[in-house]
């Protein structure tokens, strides 16, 4: 075996590896700084890239002129209360169809992610014909209700694999001293796999804080959620960039830190828990 | 009362039918809400799409014609076959592009010893990013004077019009990779920290090299897992109506014009609710499709783990 002075070839992998990076991050970067920049700043060509003098002057437009601030809190609450109630019904069937059933359980399972799989845009007019005849147009219960259906199968996939990570004689001594079994769920199953949970709970909301298709079409001019503020700054005399990377900003700066607590997790989620991959990244 | 009482008085009614059946409680919630509140919609497609309905017209006024919406299949400037074919040039540019580059970064990225964390961090930004705002902030990236021509511009090759009907699809192929190509190199980096070492040890000890390692074990070793990134992509993409909207709204004409939006200018611009939802119809069943294969796929490899 020869030895070199300079390994060549990690040095060539690293150069390649930081190529590719940059294609991947650099979007984001200009982004982010663009919502800095003077708003005529961000659109001029040559682009500027690290010269220019930071400002907050997109971010007091954006909450100045337009009600970014209730779009905010409106994406907050829809998602939230989504998040809330796919996770309070998917976390007892993902248990119930551990433990409690043996047969067609894999079906049961398979008919759920079927119903996840369903694309939105196929089903929001539909939505849209039953929310108009019930009156709930344009409420937060509407979209609510619309990312439950989504949800609750994505939330049951995502939790269906820490619960078989418990052994069963740990629920079974509970059993022997008395317990029931939705005792033995909250006070023994649940903090056993809460790490797993919390990250299923964040994954669910990021996918709602994101969701644009059923917002887009569900909302009324009070409830419009953050996605979907896109059109507004499209006026008749041209776009406004730099409001609209100071919103993606707003929009997008909470997720990516809060993703980036539990990336973990997140190749298991990302394949609905056919790969287990924690501890790898 | 005494015990024996009680557990008479228990045992009468639906009582002992729930005693057996304790999973109704835990996993009946979850059943009824998602199969109810996804068959009503579901009926009033199957419904609407047999009658010649139109926006603003109640259903019941409308003429029943059959299944005469599913053999025309096109009404004004929207065609399904058209946005079929769009959809399948833009899934499968994608797909391919994002796999062998998501492949060729894991491969690398796996060779590195320190730094991995950083470059795994930067690659999960692009896929948490909310698709509206990929859409148009690549609408300005793409722009005549934007990011996209600057940085061809400093290996000089000239502008290029990516908003124009000939490239608009290849710009919509150029986000997609840009945003989840990092779904490719997660997952596929993941899978190759699982290969086990006696099979690799086994050929290096036989004397092959990189590339035959990679041919003859590790790719046979990872293709279960390639085909479950490329399905679960495969079903996104048919589903993607986030960024295509934001970026090109189905234009310039019907370039981009894929399987979501032609469902949505069905519904808004041609404002036919029963062609809408036969189109929403097939959509529901190609996707019902692919998922039967996922889920036989899955089925085939959670039995070997």
């Amino acid at each position: 075996m020869r030895y070199e002075l300079i390994n060549w070839k990690a040095i060539f992998i690293f150069l390649l590896i930081v190529t590719f990076a940059l294609f991947f991050f650099f979007p984001f970067y200009f982004m982010v700084s663009s919502s800095f920049k003077h708003p005529l700043d961000s659109s001029v060509y040559p682009p500027i890239i690290f010269n220019f003098e930071p400002t907050l002057k997109n971010y007091i437009t954006i909450f100045k002129k337009y009600p970014m601030a209730t779009y905010f809190i409106n994406s907050f609450i829809v998602a939230t209360f989504a998040t809330l109630v796919s996770m309070t019904l998917a976390i007892p069937a993902a248990y119930g169809m551990e433990r409690l059933i043996s047969q067609n359980r894999e079906r049961i399972a398979y008919m759920f992610l079927t119903m996840q799989l369903i694309p939105p845009i196929s089903m929001v007019f539909a939505l849209f014909w039953y929310a108009n005849f019930f009156g709930i147009l344009g409420t937060y219960w509407l979209l609510v209700i619309g990312y439950t259906l989504w949800n609750v199968p994505y939330g049951i996939w995502l939790t269906r694999g820490f619960f078989t990570t418990i052994p069963k004689e740990l629920e079974e001594a509970a059993f022997v001293d008395g317990a029931t079994r939705f005792w033995v769920l909250r006070k023994i199953v649940i903090p056993l796999t809460k790490p797993g949970i919390i990250a299923a709970t964040i994954f669910i909301f990021i996918g709602a804080w994101n969701e644009f298709t059923l917002a887009m079409f569900l909302t009324d001019s009070h409830t419009r959620t953050f996605p979907t503020t896109l059109g507004l700054f499209v006026t008749h005399t041209g776009i406004l960039w730099g409001a609209m990377f100071a919103t993606a900003t707003v929009g997008v700066l909470p997720i990516v830190i809060i993703a980036l607590l539990i990336r973990k997790h997140f190749v298991s989620a990302l394949t609905l828990g056919a790969v287990k991959g924690n501890d790898i990244i | 009362m005494t015990n024996l009482q009680k557990i008479k008085n228990f045992k009468r009614g639906f009582a002992p039918f729930f005693a057996k059946r304790e999973y109704l409680f835990y996993i009946g919630p979850a059943f009824v809400v998602t199969f109810i509140l996804m068959f009503l919609p579901l009926f009033q497609i199957i419904v609407g799409s047999m009658h010649k309905w139109e926006f603003g017209k109640p259903l019941f006024e409308s003429d029943f014609i059959g299944l005469k919406n599913y053999i025309e299949l096109n009404y004004g400037y929207v065609s399904f076959g058209k946005s079929l074919m769009k959809t399948a040039i833009y899934g499968f540019g994608s797909l391919g592009i994002e796999l062998c580059l998501g492949l060729l970064i894991a491969i690398l990225l796996s060779n590195m010893r320190r730094t991995k964390g950083l470059f795994s961090a930067i690659f999960i930004i692009p896929i948490v990013i909310m698709p509206a705002m990929v859409g148009l902030t690549w609408k300005m990236y793409l722009s005549y004077d934007g990011l996209v021509n600057w940085v061809l511009s400093l290996f000089y090759i000239p502008k290029v019009n990516w908003m124009g009907t000939d490239l608009a699809l290849v710009s919509l192929i150029l986000v997609d990779v840009w945003q989840w190509t990092p779904f490719f190199i997660l997952i596929l980096f993941a899978g190759l920290q699982t290969i086990p070492k006696d099979p690799v040890d086994a050929i290096r000890v036989d004397g092959a090299n990189d590339l035959q390692t990679f041919l003859y074990v590790k790719l046979p070793l990872l293709t279960p897992l390639i085909i479950i990134v490329c399905i679960l992509r495969i079903i996104e993409i048919i589903r993607n109506f986030d960024v295509v909207f934001a970026i090109y709204q189905g234009g310039p004409g019907s370039s981009t014009e894929t399987l979501p939006i032609a469902v949505w200018r069905m519904f808004m611009s041609q404002r036919q609710v029963g062609m809408g939802s036969a189109f929403s119809l097939i959509l529901i069943l190609l996707s019902f499709f692919i998922a039967f294969i996922f889920i036989n796929f899955l089925k085939k490899t959670r039995v070997t783990h």
